[in-house]
Formats: C-alpha cells, sequence, structure tokens
C-alpha cells in the first residue's frame, strides 16, 4: 500500500487495519480503496478541512495550567478504526453481561454482602475500598442498579485478543466525541459512507434519556432530567452541555438546585421552583452533598442524599457505585460474573496479580521490570509504573510503596497493545489506540455501537489521554458481506 | 428555565446587539466624516462618551485619536463592550447555553468569534478594511438573528432573547442620537446647514433607518423630524418607543410579569407624551440621560426579579413559597 509509512516495516503490534503483509482486513477493505484514491495532496486537503470543522464546531477540551485554562480544539485523526459487526457483536455481549454482574456486585455490597460471605470476594479488599460509601448501605436503588453508565476500556493484545482494562462507574466521559466524531466523518468524506455499510451511533443520546427518565420517581409523567455539572471550567464541560441539549435536558450547577424540607428536589427556575425528577451528575461523590460528604463542596446540593435516599429523586449513577471502580476489584469481575450470573464471562481480563496476596506479591515485586502495576484508586494513568520502561532507580521507589501498601496496587504484563493507521505527515502510521465504549443500564442494557477510539499520536507511545497527546478516531462497526 | 440560564441568554443578546450596533456606529461615522468640509473637527473622544466609555478610554490611551478610539471600540479586550470583548462574551454565554438554543447557534456564534479573532487587528488597519470587516460582522450577526426567529421555538427563551435585544437596541438609539453633538463645525460656515443635514442623515444611517424615514417622513433630513421619528415612531423597529413596546409584548408572555409590565408601560406612556421635536441641543441630551436611566431601571428590575430573585432567601414564587418550607 502506497500510503503506509516505513514504520510499518518493523511493526510487531497488531494492526487492527492491516494485515501482517499490509493488506487491508476484509472489514476495512472498502476504507482503503476509497484511500488509495485520494493522492497524498488530497489526504492533506481534507486533514485541513477537519481541522477547520472541529474549530467551527467548537469542539474543545479544557486544560488547565499555571498561566490559566485553555481551551484547546480536539485532536482528531480521520482515519477510522474499523471492525467487522460480528465480531462487534460478540463484544457487545460481553460488556452488557459485565455491567449486569457488576451492579448485582454493587448491590449486593450495600445489601447482604452475600458474596463475601460465600467466600468469592475478600472482605479485606471491601474494608480498605476508597470509593466504598457506609451512607449508602441498606439502599436498593431501583432496579437494583448502581452504576447507569458505565465506559468501559478495552485493549487488544498482539494475538488479537480484546481485554477489559477497566470499568469506568463513576462519571466515564468521552461519549460526547465519539457522536462528534461521525459528524466530522460525515460532513469531510460523505462518499466514503456509500461504499461502506457503517452502522449509526447517534441513537446514544435517546438510550441515555431512556435510562435515566426510567429513574423517575414520578412514573407516567414526563420526567424532568437535569445535567449536573462542576461548571463552565470542568473539562469535560463541553460534554456536559453537548448531552443536556442532545437529550433536552437541563444543564444545572449545584447553586440552581435546592432540596425542600419535603426531601424534594427543585430547579430555580424563572418562573419559580420545578421539581426535578432525575439527576445526571457529573460530579464525583465526595462533592454531591456538603450535608453528607465533604463539607467544603461548593459544587453540590445540600440535602440530595436525603432526596435520594428517600425516593425523591433518581441520581445516575448512584452514590457509590464507584466501590466497583476499583482496579482490584476489577480482577473479581469474571469471579462475579460467574458468582451472579451463572454464566463463563465473554470478555477477558487482563490477567492480575494482587499484592495483597503474599506469593502474588512477591511475584509482582520479583517481576517489576516486566509488569504494569497500577493503584487500586487512580484514574488517568496516575500513580503507575511501567515497569520495562522505567529505570532501575524508579523500581526501587515504587517497591517500597507496594510493600507499605499492598492492598492499594495490583500488576498486569504489559500489552503489546494494538495499532491503526494514522495520518502523519501525510503518510499512514501505526499508532496505539484502545476503545472506550459505553454501556448503560437501568430497566434495560444498552452498549454503544462501537465507541470512542483514543490514539496515542507520538510514535511509540501508549498514552492516549487527550491531556497528555491523544487524539481520537471514528469507529466504524461495517456489515460485511453484500453491499 | 433556569434563573442562571435566562440571565446568560438575556445577556447574550444583548452583547449581540450591542456588537451590531457599534458596527453601524462606527461605520456610518466613518462615512460622514468624508463629508466633512476642512477645518469642521469631529471629537472622536465624544463616541466613547456617548457609549459611557470615556474613562476607561483615558485610562488606557493617551490620545483620543481616530486609531486610537478604533482599536479600543473594535479589538480591545479591556473594554467590556469592544465588539472583540461582546463576541467573547457572548460566546462564553452560548457555551452554557446549548441545550436551549438551536444546535446551529453555538457553530454560528462560534465562527463569528473566529472571524473575529482573525480579523479584529485587520480592521484597525484602514478605514477600508475596516468597513469589510465590520460588514461581514453585520452580515453573520443577521445570519444569527434569522436562526432565532426561523428555527427556534417561540417559548420563554426565545422571550428573553428579544427582552436583552430590545433593552440594548432602545438602550443604543438613545447614545447614538446623544452623538451629533461631537461635530464642531467652523463656526462661519455657509455650508453649515447642509452639514447639518448630512449629520443627521448618517444618524439616520447608523441605524439603517435612513430609507424608511425617507417613505414614511420626508425627503428633507431636518433634525426635529429625525429625533422624533427615533423615537416615537411606532412603525421603526429601533425607535425607543418602538423597542418599549417590544419589551411589553415580550413580558406579557413572562410568568409573573405583573410588577415589571406596568413599569414597562409607564415608561412608554410617559414617553409617547413627550414631544422631542423642539428641543435644545442641551435639553436634547437631558431628556436622553433621562430615557437611558429609565431603561436602567427596566433592566434592574428585570434581573433582580427574574435572574437573582433567589440570592438572598427571596423566593420568587409565593405558591410554592406556601407549599414548601425551605431548609436553611
Amino acid at each position: 500500500m502506497d500510503l503506509a509509512s516505513d514504520e510499518y516495516a518493523s511493526h510487531t503490534a497488531y494492526d487492527e487495519l492491516l494485515d501482517r503483509d499490509l493488506q487491508p482486513r476484509s472489514a476495512a477493505r472498502p476504507l482503503f480503496d476509497y484511500l488509495n484514491s485520494l493522492d497524498e495532496q488530497e489526504l492533506t486537503a481534507r486533514r485541513q478541512a477537519v481541522d477547520a470543522t472541529i474549530m467551527a464546531m467548537g469542539i474543545t477540551f479544557t486544560i488547565y495550567s499555571e498561566s490559566g485554562n485553555i481551551d484547546r480544539a480536539w485532536p482528531f485523526d480521520p482515519i477510522p478504526r474499523v471492525m467487522a459487526r460480528s465480531e462487534w457483536e460478540r463484544i457487545q455481549a460481553g460488556l452488557k453481561q459485565r455491567l449486569s454482574a457488576l451492579n448485582l456486585f454493587i448491590n449486593d455490597l450495600y445489601n447482604e454482602q452475600r458474596i463475601i460471605k460465600e467466600g468469592v470476594f475478600p472482605a479485606e479488599v471491601l474494608e480498605e475500598s476508597a470509593n466504598f460509601r457506609p451512607q449508602c448501605v441498606g439502599i436498593t436503588p431501583r432496579f437494583g442498579v448502581w452504576a447507569h453508565i458505565c465506559g468501559t476500556d478495552l485493549v487488544r493484545d498482539r494475538d488479537g485478543t480484546v481485554y477489559v482494562l477497566e470499568d469506568n462507574l463513576r462519571v466515564p466521559s468521552g461519549v460526547s466525541y465519539m457522536l462528534e466524531n461521525r459528524q466530522i466523518m460525515k460532513r469531510i468524506f460523505p462518499e466514503v459512507f456509500r461504499t461502506t455499510n457503517i452502522l449509526p451511533v447517534d441513537d446514544y443520546p435517546t438510550q441515555l434519556y431512556q435510562t435515566l427518565a426510567a429513574l423517575s420517581p414520578r412514573p407516567g409523567e414526563q420526567p424532568v432530567i437535569a445535567v449536573l455539572t462542576p461548571g463552565i471550567y470542568n473539562s469535560a464541560y463541553f460534554e456536559h452541555s453537548y448531552l443536556a441539549q442532545q437529550m433536552g435536558a437541563y444543564l444545572v450547577e449545584g447553586s440552581d438546585l435546592i432540596v425542600g424540607s419535603d426531601d424534594v428536589v427543585y430547579m430555580k427556575n424563572i418562573a419559580g421552583l420545578e421539581r426535578v425528577d432525575v439527576i445526571y451528575r457529573r460530579i464525583d461523590d465526595a462533592f454531591l452533598d456538603p450535608e453528607v460528604f465533604n463539607p467544603d463542596s461548593q459544587l453540590g446540593v445540600r440535602g440530595l442524599m436525603r432526596a435520594w435516599r428517600n425516593g425523591k429523586v433518581g441520581i445516575a449513577n448512584a452514590p457509590g457505585a464507584g466501590v466497583a471502580d476499583d482496579k482490584v476489584v476489577y480482577s473479581f469481575v469474571p469471579q462475579m460474573i460467574r458468582y451472579y450470573l451463572n454464566e463463563e464471562p465473554i470478555l477477558a481480563n487482563v490477567p492480575s496479580y494482587l499484592c495483597m496476596y503474599d506469593e502474588q506479591r512477591d511475584f509482582v515485586l520479583a517481576n517489576l521490570d516486566k509488569l504494569v502495576v497500577k493503584p487500586a484508586n487512580e484514574s488517568g494513568g496516575y500513580g503507575m509504573i511501567i515497569g520495562p520502561r522505567a529505570t532501575a532507580e524508579e523500581r526501587a521507589q515504587f517497591a517500597e510503596l507496594i510493600r507499605a501498601n499492598p492492598r492499594n496496587y495490583m500488576a498486569q504484563p504489559t500489552l503489546d497493545i494494538s495499532t491503526a493507521p494514522t495520518l502523519i505527515d501525510g503518510k499512514l502510521a501505526p499508532r496505539h489506540l484502545d476503545l472506550r465504549p459505553f454501556v448503560l443500564q437501568s430497566d434495560k442494557l444498552y452498549a454503544t455501537t462501537g465507541g470512542l477510539t483514543r490514539v496515542a499520536l507520538r510514535k511509540g507511545s501508549l498514552v492516549v489521554n487527550s491531556s497528555q497527546g491523544g487524539g481520537s478516531k471514528d469507529t466504524w462497526i461495517v456489515e460485511e458481506g453484500e453491499q | 428555565m433556569l434563573a442562571r440560564a435566562a440571565e446568560n441568554l438575556y445577556w447574550m443578546a444583548r452583547y449581540l446587539e450591542r456588537v451590531e450596533n457599534t458596527a453601524r456606529l462606527i461605520n456610518s461615522t466613518t462615512h460622514v466624516l468624508l463629508d466633512l468640509p476642512l477645518g469642521a473637527t469631529f471629537g472622536w473622544a465624544n463616541l466613547v462618551e456617548a457609549a459611557g466609555l470615556d474613562e476607561l478610554f483615558q485610562q488606557n490611551y493617551p490620545q483620543a485619536d481616530e486609531q486610537a478610539i478604533m482599536r479600543f471600540l473594535i479589538e480591545d479586550v479591556r473594554n467590556p463592550s469592544s465588539i472583540l470583548s461582546c463576541v467573547q462574551y457572548a460566546r462564553e454565554n452560548t457555551r452554557t447555553l446549548r441545550e436551549v438554543l438551536p444546535a446551529e447557534m453555538w457553530e454560528r456564534i462560534n465562527s463569528l468569534y473566529l472571524y473575529l479573532r482573525e480579523n479584529a487587528a485587520i480592521a484597525c488597519r484602514s478605514r477600508r478594511d475596516r468597513y469589510i470587516v465590520l460588514n461581514n460582522i453585520i452580515e453573520q450577526r443577521h445570519a444569527i438573528v434569522g436562526l432565532v426567529s426561523g428555527t427556534m421555538a417561540h417559548d420563554l427563551a426565545y422571550q428573553i432573547i428579544k427582552l436583552g435585544r430590545s433593552v440594548e437596541r432602545a438602550d443604543m438609539t438613545t447614545r447614538i442620537l446623544d452623538l451629533n453633538s461631537a461635530i464642531q463645525f467652523p463656526s462661519d460656515s455657509v455650508l453649515n446647514e447642509t452639514l447639518t443635514e448630512r449629520i443627521w442623515m448618517s444618524t439616520l444611517n447608523s441605524l439603517s433607518a435612513y430609507q424608511t424615514y425617507r417613505r414614511l417622513i420626508s425627503m428633507h433630513v431636518r433634525r426635529g423630524d429625525v429625533i422624533d421619528f427615533l423615537i416615537h415612531d411606532m412603525r421603526f423597529p429601533r425607535s425607543v418607543e418602538h423597542c418599549l413596546s417590544e419589551i411589553e409584548s415580550c413580558l406579557k408572555l413572562m410568568p409573573r410579569s405583573q410588577q415589571l409590565l406596568q413599569l414597562a408601560i409607564r415608561i412608554r406612556h410617559e414617553l409617547s407624551r413627550h414631544s422631542t421635536k423642539n428641543l435644545s441641543d442641551e435639553a436634547l441630551h437631558q431628556y436622553l440621560d433621562q430615557l437611558q436611566a429609565k431603561l436602567a431601571e427596566v433592566h434592574n428590575t428585570l434581573t433582580r426579579h427574574y435572574f437573582h430573585a433567589y440570592h438572598d432567601g427571596d423566593r420568587p414564587d409565593k405558591k410554592s413559597q406556601s407549599e414548601i418550607e425551605f431548609a436553611e
């Protein structure tokens, strides 16, 4: 293929679009027929059109720095990541299976704790959990569901196996970019949508609306839904306003809400106070209600927990749902699936070593140079060590951290994460990527068609976070066969 | 609609109206300058004074020449009423309002902002560039107005946009009327009479009113007629009385608006009773000042009543107040 960069010659990772002979995989063949019909100049022109579109659509994310907050244009790579529908459907089923088990697990933890009593899940993991909220004990939210919105990170290893890297159950973000990426592609590459049968992604806002509406304490009435944002200076503010707009919901800040002595949540409207039925909160537990959690929180609403406990308002995700968003808890998800659903897990976990167990800790300490070690409760790649890329000194320091607090650490082998062709200087170069589908659950289960593909734009880099040089791609789930 | 969102929306509408009015004012002022005879001087400083920005200007610029004034009015973000500032604020407000506005609205305002960011400095380069850039801004603003009236539900949000626009527009008309004292003629010029006509013509032009005036009032541009037209004529959408009646019609459709509506009606009645035809320059100036104060009263009452009603534990709705007892 003419467009492939020389970097592919020495390539070892699995490539999502090209096989070992640099031939397009069958799902990606129409895309490459199309790309090959464009010359380098044409590709560059489209790339510029993409940048201009992103600017005009004002798709941004915010970076915090000492010199103030900068609104950056969303870095987008115009070469989509393509997956066959047959493969996706299996993953989709796995995602739904996983979220149902996780929700059963959370509800069990806050109630009977059967899974602990029956010895499937160790009590000491729960005791040390930073995200377990004693204030939630004894509550069963509607449908027994705590995590209504889950962003699951998937990666593919060298042999083609797809692994779950983590389940984001607190306030996962990125879905607006998934939707906007598709809009950009439709504007800039309309022709290609005729040659490939690409499944649409745009039913997500409707599905999210229905998921939230099902939580309304006043069934049968048109629910009043509000997206609760920390405000315009939050890095995901774009997404908050985008989702509110797409769902026809209100975008509110904590100061816009008030809880009456009747425990009902009201919105401060110009016409007076209006009842709010469901809150899609995009702020962390700790800031949700100064009456119960962090008393200094300016972002939350006094009395919100009271309103929720008394069934006067639905909150998604439920306070306390983050207890399952923990890298040590993660390693027990396959057991949860077997325990609660009596099924075999469809999606694989990355093999994990828990430092709380002596034997596994010894293994981790002896193999630090080969492993990735992560703290249980951090997200965004903070506080972890990639053994093979660290110095001996860094590894020694990290070993001390592990010995001091073994429950807080787990380790995994370093995966050779897959790549996809990415437009770099007019050529297609392999860049590492992951995939974050979004899974919804209230009365029904739903998983997005594809998800947000995040790509590390720097050569060799594995960091896909947009704040650290990551970009994103449109994700195509395509119907193969007759067109 | 949330009180906070309503306030942002109201200000978004005001900022956008101010952008257009400032652009028009600059264009028509430049136009009339070209017709001034040698020896006539234009007090540039009065332009910022009319806008109530003279103090801020003096703090930042040593000299009130054309270039300094243009930079101040177009691209200086230290001036909260400069075109660039207003567009920036309007854009920030729109960011918080995406859920109540038509989806394209954000893109339109964002692209106006991007255009201005690229072109504000260019507009300050020469009169010719300025004319082109400002005209483009006016056009883009019109596209936004069209989008609002053509695609937005005529609901509460729409009324609030109209309110903001009308308050700003009425205020701006009084300020533009007040501007003509900025021109000093050579005292003995025989051309004074035609010149006066030219200058009032420019006033009409800066409000896009010249053609309408000629059609509805007279082929002759006379001071008294122009003042009367711009203050009283209900047929012209930028006249002060017309704007006030727009404010009334919005308020009629808004919840719990009784008190505000009475205020607006009172001001309009006072206005229509008062002839402005034969006011002296000084009396006109005072009259316009009073008018601005009344508009400010409408704005302040509106803000207190709708946007800040909850600030000091003050509940806006008696009904819900009695229904609910509030925790602290």
